[in-house]
């Protein structure tokens, strides 16, 4: 042991110095025992220069990215919690459908399938009938009006901005856009309420006087106000910027060298955006457009003030005072409410939302089909 | 290989893109310009039929005709096809602008009236539809509308900004189910937030009607908004930025930190930005969940909350006039509130040095 503490313990510096100073030299890291030893434990999560690339069991930490599984632990904690955050939209939808559809059941039950397809609602003798048909219909109708009207105003309006105007005429109105977007429904509701009303209701009187022979533009109230035409108007401007905007951004993305191709060939400007940049952005039109619908679809406050709830189809006379929407209804019949009428309420919410699922569902399915159109 | 020619070399003309344009295309054009014009001009003197009816009715198909006739008669029928573009696209400006001046203008021109210093700072106890506007205000509501647009914003931006980190730099296996559920989620109407919410906490006695109710309810509207514009701004993030600090070593939750967040931040402002205008003038989900009140609330957790959409809704439906002016004040302030929110994004995502 003597020996041991005489001899060896002054060595262990020197040896240890000796080897570290022979790990820091590349060489005899690839070629001793001792190097490759080091090598094999260190190396585990350390990139190491190339020159020892070639040594079995030397090679550097590969790091996966996408689909991969990561391997370090502060990455498995960042993606689980990203994972769990991202995941928050399912929970919340399965939960609205859930408190939805369990507060709701007991009164769809009692009402059977006459819920949607019947028009009445009424909670007076004691008999509560609730049924929604006129407004499920107007709902779409509304809709409909507001799309024929939005859909040619925002693609050329996203034309334009793209192609046609001067560089500041584009910023100007891209900020317009902005503006437009952002005005938030109960200012439009006002506005559309005290101002637009009494505008719309003359140019729905005139329609009737010239048009009128159109079953479309028949009117057999004499009045024009709170109409689903003035109603498709007000969708119509809180459509506007949201199908320009994603109009607009896929437009813009149209490859220049494709333009400037169909240009070169002898296309014209209407021929090359034909031709090249709306089947290019196609897809992104009709996204936009079903944002647009589901925006429609659900738009509450707006209609509450310009649009006149009546509990009887109005198939399409769009001029008459008479048609529905799911959304203001709720709107309507909530303040005095009786607890019944609630679920019947919340049952209508249930409906609208799942008709906007299925909105959404059918956009996914078109935008994904003319991308896949567009590879092939 | 050698190309020959039919004509010797200087007889062939080049076509001189570059030139001057000829005397008939500026014929043409000043044809298309006045003739519709001098038409509407003369027919809105000599007859009574009203401006607006005159410009839809005669104007519009008499721009269609002539500018088709015209550059027809310039270019050919490839001409065609580019006039009907010119004057589709400048009629779509045309009626967007005026739509959007005739809201600006009357929500400006109705709401300074009730313009007044009280109107800001006041709130709205013992206030009854007729009163003078010269007491009373939307202060309660100012301070509601913070609040709850607060509370929302804390809740839906890290869920929103975190979707859109998964779908663009996880790409986990769920990256499109998530994306579906992120674009569903965008569809719910805001009625149907509001009665989730209602059913979910106030029908079940959580807590009644109240500020962090009309949060959540906000939040469910506003973390699809996040969420998309987000993965939209994630998704222009160059691949070769990420492919360059994966290089360097870093993992993969740095590589999102502190680089493409980073680069992407003026996106993801404006990604908030966004989010808070869809849900600042919400009214319906706030109807179902905070209800309303008079006096100052800042307690998110008990009694209802007044905000200024609801505050809106509430004056429009009493019918008076001095009722009305203070809906149009209201909806004054919250325009204000929208345009200096905007004013914020373009200072904060001014360019420098070619951000993306």
């Amino acid at each position: 042991m003597d020996l041991v503490a005489k001899f060896l313990l002054p060595l262990f510096p020197l040896v240890t110095s000796v080897t570290s100073s022979l790990i820091v030299n590349p060489e005899f890291r690839r070629t001793s025992v001792v190097g490759l030893l080091y090598l094999s434990v260190m190396n585990q999560h350390k990139t190491v220069s190339t020159s020892t690339l070639d040594v079995p069991g030397n090679t550097p930490t590969p790091r996966y990215f996408g689909r991969e599984k990561s391997r370090t632990k502060s990455d498995k904690l960042f993606s689980g919690s990203i994972i769990v955050a991202a995941l928050s939209s399912l929970v919340i939808l399965t939960a609205i459908l859930l408190y939805l559809g369990s507060n709701s059941w007991p009164v769809l039950v009692e009402q059977g399938f006459s819920f949607i397809t019947g028009s009445e609602w009424s909670t007076t003798d004691g008999v509560e009938i609730f049924q929604i048909w006129p407004m499920l219909y107007g709902t779409f109708l509304n809709a409909i009006i507001g799309l024929v009207i939005a859909i040619p105003v925002s693609v050329f309006l996203a034309l334009f901005i793209v192609f046609l105007a001067p560089k500041n005429l584009s910023k100007v109105l891209t900020v317009v856009i902005d503006i437009l977007a952002a005005i938030p429904s109960g200012i439009i509701g006002l506005w559309g309420f005290l101002v637009f009303t009494d505008t719309a209701a003359k140019w729905g009187q005139l329609l009737n006087q010239y048009l009128g022979w159109i079953p479309l533009f028949a009117n057999d109230q004499e009045q024009f106000a709170r109409s689903p035409f003035i109603a498709g108007w007000v969708l119509a401007i809180m459509i506007i910027p949201i199908i320009t905007v994603v109009s607009r951004e896929v437009l813009a993305q149209t490859p220049q060298e494709l333009l400037d191709a169909a240009r070169g060939l002898g296309g014209s400007l209407s021929g090359a955006i034909k031709m090249v940049a709306l089947p290019h952005a196609r897809g992104g039109i009709v996204g936009g457009v079903m944002l647009g619908l589901g925006r429609a679809l659900g738009e509450t406050i707006a209609i509450f003030f310009v649009l006149n709830l009546i509990f009887d189809v109005n198939i399409y006379k769009i001029l008459n005072p008479e048609g529905g929407a799911i959304a203001s209804m709720i709107v309507a019949k909530f303040g005095e409410a009786t607890p019944n009428e609630i679920n019947a309420l919340l049952g209508a919410g249930l409906i609208l939302f799942i008709m906007t699922l299925f909105v959404n569902l059918a956009a996914n399915y078109i935008v994904k089909r003319s991308q896949r159109e567009k590879l092939a | 290989m050698t190309i020959t020619l039919d004509k010797p070399i200087n007889s062939i003309k080049p076509p001189k893109p570059w030139a001057k344009r000829n005397k008939s295309t500026v014929v043409n054009n000043a044809i298309a310009v006045i003739l519709p014009t001098v038409v509407l001009g003369i027919l809105f003197f000599t007859t009574e039929i009203p401006g607006p009816v005159l410009v839809v009715v005669v104007f519009f198909p008499l721009q269609l005709l002539t500018a088709g006739v015209t550059s027809f008669m310039d270019k050919g029928k490839r001409g065609i096809g580019d006039s009907l573009l010119s004057v589709g696209c400048v009629s779509a400006f045309g009626l967007v602008v005026a739509l959007l001046g005739s809201v600006v203008l009357s929500v400006i021109a109705r709401g300074l009236p009730a313009m007044k210093f009280n109107f800001l700072f006041q709130n709205n106890i013992y206030i009854s539809p007729t009163t003078e506007l010269t007491y009373g205000g939307i202060g309660h509501a100012l301070l509601g509308t913070l609040l709850v647009v607060f509370i929302a914003s804390i809740i839906a931006v890290p869920l929103g900004i975190a979707s859109a980190i998964y779908i663009t730099d996880i790409k986990g296996r769920a990256a499109g189910f998530v994306r579906f559920m992120v674009q569903a989620m965008s569809g719910v109407p805001s009625i149907v937030a509001g009665l989730f919410i209602f059913a979910a906490i106030i029908l079940t006695d959580v807590v009644g009607f109240s500020a962090i109710a009309g949060g959540l309810a906000y939040a469910i509207l506003m973390l699809p908004t996040v969420a998309r514009t987000a993965e939209e701004v994630l998704r222009l993030v160059p691949k070769e930025v990420r492919d360059a600090a994966v290089a360097l070593g870093s993992s993969r939750a740095r590589v999102t930190m502190r680089i493409v967040l980073p680069t992407a931040k003026t996106g993801l402002i404006t990604a908030v930005v966004l989010g808070v205008a869809r849900i600042i003038g919400e009214t319906a989900p706030l109807l179902l969940t905070t209800s309303n009140a008079n006096n100052t609330n800042l307690n998110p957790f008990r009694d209802p909350v007044s905000t200024i959409p609801v505050y809106i809704f509430q004056y429009l439906g009493s019918g008076y006039q001095t009722s009305i002016q203070r809906a149009w004040g209201a909806a004054l302030v919250l325009l204000l509130a929208v345009t200096i929110l905007f004013a914020l994004t373009r200072y904060l995502s001014r360019n420098k040095k070619g951000n993306v």
